[in-house]
């Protein structure tokens, strides 16, 4: 007998209905919190609106504003794309030299790891308020130049050192964590694959080269996934450590965005948020084909 | 078994209205209990140096019994983003701290309450005109309508090392001519690299501070009609190459930059600088062994005394639930004895003018060399104006930070700079 779609429905509710009750919970919250606002901020983005008064319908004139007149956020797309690029660049490289370190057998292994990942545990508003009297006139970084003879500079208020003062920040603050997951990664090849290649004449390069880095695949791209989509969305380190300035030379994509909250602007910080939102889907839906592909 | 029904149900009701009613009529209570409204204040002075004290608070609640007060401390940085969700989302505190330079645009938005029909034009039976001083009482007021009441003013005054001046034998510099040569008599180079690095006049490179080298030299921000950026006129070009050659020429000036002030007054980097009266707080506070070192005086100027006129006002944002319990709290902390309060405990300058000049108020400072701080500053309030009261000034303020920094970091020439910010306000304002 043919059963109907409503009764195999009903029969399914009353089957899991226990498993739909406790889904219902986050559910309910992520539409709430996540989709709700983010329709209305589409819907938004495509108004002018002072969050105080009626919103007014502009259609695609915030965007093509953004896109093509705002040489303010045009240049806070250039800063965050060096951020990403210098970030992502550098991270996962010290991240993956740390975690090859400490896959060897190190004394205090466990200490080291503890260590290399406590900045990631620590507030990143802490982290940026210590490095930023590490950077100021008379800090510690300026002193060690002196001391070597080195020029010195006030970092934070250079436009040239500005935003490098911060990704070197950013970076210190950052690395640990791929360590952890890089060294997990590590522990999980198979011994075997090393003793063969050791057997066919393999040096410790080539090791690294066609046995570990092919295994560490995934988890690489997994890293850059996780960390491109996060470093496009810097802000604390910023907010805390120069504001975006000097001359907006460290303004990032969320700070234009929170600046523009800061103006009253919330349909044009909403069409920020959106442009930041198909930066980041692209991005993510590149590095799922690449992965898919390799895979 | 209908009758039955029937039955119950009569007797159901019968029983319902039996208890619902006594039988014998209890007699009204001779007070009915009065209905408590509570107001909440959002304040950003800081527990430890509000004048909104506990007992203060607890007077009020003393005094109207029917009223409670939720008081809600906030952080200066965080009260302009909290405040403009709370307003957005039409569930704003019944009054609220804010700055003055914030009151354009939130009440060019409609998000202020009127305080002239709720108040009859009157504060504790004085009229508005004669609580405050006029220029008080122009940046309280926004197309006509009194949107807040100040409660400590924020005008900018030479902060300078009087103990450095006495040993250097130096008079206190009256006109930019006598800064520069102060500045360089004062200023040392302890590393020898060639470089000044102590007793230098400090700054920011933003518009409070910049705008009073403008206005000292006839310049204005914006023309009457607040249509027009006109800073780039010869006034402003002049004012801005002075604070520029103080810097890269003079060698006189330091900015302070992403530190604060207190690190450099107390290890002896800076030994001038121009702020308002809110800072004898800061600065007794920070650096209490500079007791009897330091003085305050007029801010030297090239043709004319000035300075930006701002503050912390009280305001009622339009869709508080509680306006008239609100007034009656803004009321009561303009109360003279609690007025008094915002230099007992924020060493500010009370907004009410019976305060300002109340003998308890005029006092001589130990910590500024016995010195009568406060009518140093309200002499600059004579001449002293507002920011622009237009809704874009939050991001006009950012602008004119940049202009200024351009030319500072010799980016742009000083022209170019300031017709650049010009040209990005105009278009602004044009919006």
């Amino acid at each position: 007998m043919e059963i109907s779609t409503g009764r195999r429905i009903g029969l399914a509710i009353r089957k899991y209905y226990m498993a739909y009750l406790f889904i219902l919970g986050p559910v309910v919250l992520t539409m709430v919190f996540l989709f709700i606002p983010m329709i209305s901020s589409f819907a938004f983005s495509l108004t002018e609106w002072s969050g105080i008064q009626p919103p007014k319908f502009i259609g695609l004139a915030n965007y093509q504003r953004l896109i093509f007149h705002d040489r303010k956020f045009i240049k806070s797309f250039i800063n965050t794309t060096i951020f990403v690029i210098l970030g992502q660049g550098s991270g996962p490289v010290f991240g993956l030299l740390s975690a090859l370190a400490l896959n060897q057998r190190v004394r205090f292994r466990a200490a080291f790891r503890t260590a290399y990942f406590l900045p990631v545990m620590t507030s990143l508003v802490v982290v940026a308020t210590i490095w930023k009297m590490l950077y100021n006139e008379n800090g510690l970084v300026n002193f060690l130049l002196k001391m070597v003879g080195l020029p010195t500079t006030r970092w934070l208020m250079n436009p040239s050192t500005a935003l490098l003062s911060i990704i070197v920040t950013s970076v210190w603050q950052g690395f640990g964590f791929e360590t952890v997951i890089f060294l997990a990664a590590l522990q999980a090849i198979p011994k075997e694959l090393y003793e063969a290649a050791m057997i066919d004449g393999a040096n410790a390069w080539n090791r690294f080269r066609h046995v570990t880095l092919p295994s560490l695949r995934p988890v690489i791209v997994m890293i850059y996934i996780i960390g491109i989509i996060g470093t496009y969305q810097v802000f604390d380190q910023i907010y805390v450590m120069t504001g975006g300035g000097p001359l907006n030379n460290s303004q990032s994509i969320v700070g234009y965005l929170y600046d523009n909250f800061h103006y009253m602007k919330f349909g044009y910080a909403s069409a920020v948020a959106y442009i930041l939102f198909a930066i980041l889907a692209l991005f993510s839906y590149l590095q799922m084909r690449f992965l898919g592909r390799e895979e | 078994m209908k009758k039955l029904l029937v039955l119950l149900g009569v007797g159901l009701v019968v029983a319902l209205v039996a208890c619902a009613a006594p039988a014998t009529p209890v007699p009204p209570t001779a007070t009915p209990p009065t209905e408590v409204t509570t107001i909440t204040f959002w304040d950003y002075y800081g527990l430890a140096a509000t004048p909104f004290t506990p007992e203060m608070i607890a007077a009020f609640e003393k005094e109207n019994p029917s009223i409670k007060v939720k008081y809600e401390s906030l952080d200066w940085d965080a009260m302009f983003e909290k405040l403009s969700v709370a307003l957005t989302t039409g569930t704003p505190p019944d009054v609220a701290t804010v700055d003055m330079t914030w009151v354009p645009t939130w009440a060019s938005l409609g998000g202020f309450t009127d305080l002239g029909p709720l108040s009859g034009g009157k504060v504790n039976g004085a009229p508005f005109n004669e609580a405050f001083t006029a220029g008080a009482l122009e940046a309280m007021t926004y197309e006509g309508k009194v949107v807040t009441l100040i409660e400590d003013f924020d005008v900018y005054c030479l902060y300078y090392r009087s103990d450095l001046f006495e040993e250097k034998g130096l008079e206190v510099p009256t006109t930019w001519d006598e800064l520069v040569e102060v500045g360089q008599e004062l200023a040392e180079d302890t590393d020898g690299d060639g470089a000044p690095d102590k007793y230098l006049y400090g700054y920011w490179p933003d518009a409070f501070r910049w705008s009073q080298f403008l206005y000292e030299n006839g310049g204005s921000i914006l023309n009457p009609e607040n249509t027009e950026a006109i800073f780039n006129s010869p006034e402003g070009v002049e004012a801005t190459q002075f604070f520029v050659d103080m810097v890269n020429e003079y060698h006189i000036a330091f900015d302070i930059g992403e530190e604060e002030a207190i690190p450099g007054i107390k290890d002896g980097r800076i030994a001038m600088f121009s702020d308002g009266p809110y800072m004898m707080g800061v600065i007794k506070d920070g650096a209490p062994e500079l007791e009897g070192k330091w003085k305050v005086a007029p801010h030297p100027y090239s043709k004319q005394p000035g300075s930006y006129l701002g503050g912390t006002g009280l305001v009622i944002p339009v869709r508080a639930a509680n306006k008239e319990a609100a007034w009656k709290f803004i009321e009561f902390a303009m109360r003279l004895e609690n007025a008094i309060g915002v230099y007992k405990y924020s060493g500010a300058a009370p907004g009410l003018k019976a305060a300002l000049e109340s003998p308890e108020v005029s006092v001589r400072d130990p910590y500024f060399g016995d010195q009568v701080t406060l009518p140093v500053f309200l002499e600059a309030t004579e001449t002293a104006r507002h920011f622009p009261y237009v809704r874009q000034w939050n991001e006009m303020y950012d602008i004119i930070g940049e202009g200024v920094t351009a030319a500072l970091l010799e980016e742009k020439t000083v022209q170019q700079a300031l017709d650049d910010a010009v040209a990005e306000i105009n278009a602004l304002l044009a919006e």
